[in-house]
């Protein structure tokens, strides 16, 4: 059942896992729900599909051959456990793990029609279209105008004449403009919690990404910037795919439109939200929604 | 109504804050092994103070002849010199008695002392801040601590081994082969026009006391470079930016004012040194440098060069003046210990921010 779902929202990559199977194959072989499920993943081009993904610190592998497809527009959520490993494969995703030392990654992550893990990707540009939220804030200690401006302007989007008015722009996007725009010079590390994170999520809309990633965004914020995050959440699914991460269910059934979840390093059941949360397919997911587990 | 004054006292006390427990804690509470420790950790902690105050008040007072007489020309003045020790008259000036023709300007030390200090900081900060984030980022992390150990190595090399070393080889050799050099770039920086003199000087001495303060530099560089959050830096490489435009955007600022703190740590013990700059300065009394390669003398060097003949005044003038100058030197060095220990402070505050608040 859980392989029959992973297979219809999932496309093979021939080129890393030499399952030569192409897209439209899978499609052709699948519900036509599906078909045009894949069908508007592929068409956007901006839909994450996770094969096999593996990953080892050290001797202790965390992550188990995950498979699991993230759809463009959609909001998925990844719910499990403390220590299921969330973070690692949210990290795994933008190749957040590269160049640190004894993490080792096998299988395959595509984003659109591009694989992230090739030797030839250019992982600058595949950062920038996969943006990032931590659990905690992390301004750059640069003035807030920098903060949103900076990366913007070193990947060529913005220029100098119309940073200011672009910064305004998306800062009003967040609803931080009044907060801010008397102190756009200063430090950030005056705000509070949740306008630094708010903070960080206009520096990432930014570059305007194709992918958001959010690690527990608002674990540590305030009901009322809570709400104002998942508003913008729920508002940027037009633009692009969302994974969210998060210990809340309640989060999870607000914003998700998919719900995944991982215990220990595997994917137990990915459903449509709806779905997981009335009608879980396996007993593991009932437990966990249940609250008996984890 | 005892309830109300028992009351009333307890609101005193709370009111007050916890001083009042406090004391009840100090003196009822305490058993007496408790009280001994006490007493010592207060002597402890004073003695390091009192030591400071005493010195420094006995400075002063033996500077303070010296300092009336000289007046304003203490500073202004280059001429150094404590007089005719066996002439019969005797100088006076601001009613205080000195040996014939005594002069105690203190000029050309105080410019030697900072302006070599100077130009070992302009030389120490980017090679240390430079290298640290060089070993940091580009050497693999089973290496570092390897590396590191040469740092710790430079600072254990004893002053009089680089003095030696400085005035029978470095120096030659710089003077002959880049100093030259160096004197090209007269055209935009007039005192870096020659000549370039033998090898000792300003710019020799500037090196030597680079290579001593870099361990300084370089080590507290290295523990900053720690304390930035790693979280920090990864929002900058989420967002598809490069090392180089991370240790840009996020590490640098982060250091940056801490960096400035090691430089004024690195700068007091500069210009404290001594051995190594009497071996290399070129001993120049009298006379403030004309250029950059320009021998020189610095307060610490002048006193331990002089301090024999000034014993030999028989007027105890000669002592005062060097007492004097010793001063000059107290204050430079505490006050840049101070403003370094204030920064590094502010620094330590300032470098918690990210993630906090919430
Ligand atoms: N850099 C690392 N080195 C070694 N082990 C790690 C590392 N990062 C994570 N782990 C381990 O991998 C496992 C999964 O960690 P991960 O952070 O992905 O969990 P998570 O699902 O995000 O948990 P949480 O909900 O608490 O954030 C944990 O057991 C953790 O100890
Ligand atoms: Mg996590």
């Amino acid at each position: 059942m859980i392989a029959g779902v992973n297979r219809f929202l999932v496309p093979r990559f021939p080129a890393v896992n030499e399952r030569a199977r192409t897209v439209e194959a899978v499609a052709a072989g699948v519900s036509a729900a599906g078909a045009s499920a894949l069908a508007r993943t592929a068409r956007a081009g901006t839909g994450v599909a996770v094969d096999g993904l593996r990953v080892r610190f050290g001797a202790r592998e965390v992550v188990h051959g995950v498979t699991v497809g993230f759809h463009a527009h959609r909001v998925t959520a990844l719910i499990g456990p403390t220590g299921c490993g969330k973070t690692t494969v949210l990290r795994a995703l933008n190749r957040l793990h590269d160049g640190r030392p004894g993490v080792h990654i096998s299988g395959s992550v595509r984003i659109g029609d591009e694989e992230v893990y090739d030797p030839r990707a250019d992982v600058r540009d595949l950062r920038r279209r996969i943006g990032m939220l931590f659990q905690r804030p992390n301004p750059f200690p640069l003035s807030i105008r920098e903060n949103i401006a900076l990366a913007a302007r070193i990947h060529g989007l913005w220029s100098r004449q119309d940073a200011a008015e672009r910064t305004e722009a998306i800062l009003r996007e967040v609803g931080l403009w009044e907060a801010v725009r008397d102190r756009l010079g200063q430090a950030p590390f005056l705000l509070s919690g949740g306008q630094q994170q708010l903070l960080c999520l206009a520096r990432a809309l930014a570059v305007e990404p194709d992918v958001l990633l959010l690690d527990e965004p608002t674990s540590s914020l305030d009901p009322g910037t809570t709400a104002r995050i998942e508003e913008l959440i729920s508002a940027l699914r037009d633009k692009m795919t969302i994974i969210i991460v998060t210990h809340n269910l309640q989060q999870a059934r607000r914003v998700a439109d998919e719900v995944c979840l991982l215990l220990d390093g595997e994917v137990v059941e990915q459903a449509p939200a709806d779905r997981f949360f009335q009608a879980p397919a396996d007993e593991r997911s009932r437990a966990y929604v249940d609250g008996r587990v984890g | 109504m005892r309830a109300r004054q028992r009351g009333s006292a307890a609101v005193r006390a709370a009111a007050a804050g916890w001083p009042g427990r406090r004391r009840r804690l100090a003196d009822a509470d305490l058993s007496r092994a408790d009280r001994i420790l006490r007493t010592v950790l207060l002597v402890g902690t004073a003695v390091p103070a009192l030591v400071l105050l005493f010195i420094t008040a006995e400075m002063v007072l033996s500077a303070l002849p010296a300092l009336i007489y000289a007046g304003g020309d203490f500073f202004t003045h280059q001429l150094f010199t404590f007089g005719n020790l066996y002439a019969t008259g005797q100088s006076v000036a601001h009613g205080v008695r000195a040996p014939l023709g005594a002069s105690y300007g203190a000029a050309p030390f105080i410019i030697g002392t900072i302006a070599s200090s100077a130009v070992a900081l302009v030389i120490a900060v980017p090679v240390s801040v430079g290298a640290v984030l060089a070993l940091v980022e580009l050497v693999p992390r089973p290496v570092q601590p390897a590396l590191s150990v040469f740092l710790e190595l430079l600072a254990g090399i004893p002053s009089v081994a680089y003095g030696f070393w400085g005035v029978l080889y470095f120096g030659p050799a710089m003077a002959q082969h880049l100093y030259p050099v160096l004197t090209r770039l007269g055209v935009v920086l007039p005192f870096m026009r020659g000549p370039v003199g033998a090898g000792e000087g300003l710019l020799t001495t500037g090196f030597i006391l680079a290579v001593m303060i870099i361990p300084i530099i370089a080590s507290t560089t290295r523990e900053l470079v720690r304390t930035v959050p790693a979280l920090a830096r990864e929002g900058a490489l989420a967002l598809g930016m490069t090392r180089y435009e991370t240790l840009r955007a996020v590490t640098l600022p982060y250091i940056r004012s801490g960096i400035l703190a090691a430089s004024i740590l690195g700068w007091a013990r500069a210009i404290g040194e001594t051995m190594a700059v009497l071996m290399i300065s070129g001993d120049l009394l009298n006379t403030l440098p004309a250029n950059i390669y320009s021998p020189f003398s610095s307060i610490a060097a002048t006193i331990v060069d002089l301090l024999d003949s000034a014993l030999t005044d028989p007027t105890g003038m000669a002592v005062h003046a060097l007492a004097a100058i010793g001063v000059v030197l107290l204050v430079i060095s505490l006050a840049s210990n101070l403003v370094g220990r204030l920064l590094i402070r502010r620094v330590a505050l300032g470098a918690l921010p990210v993630g906090r608040g919430i």
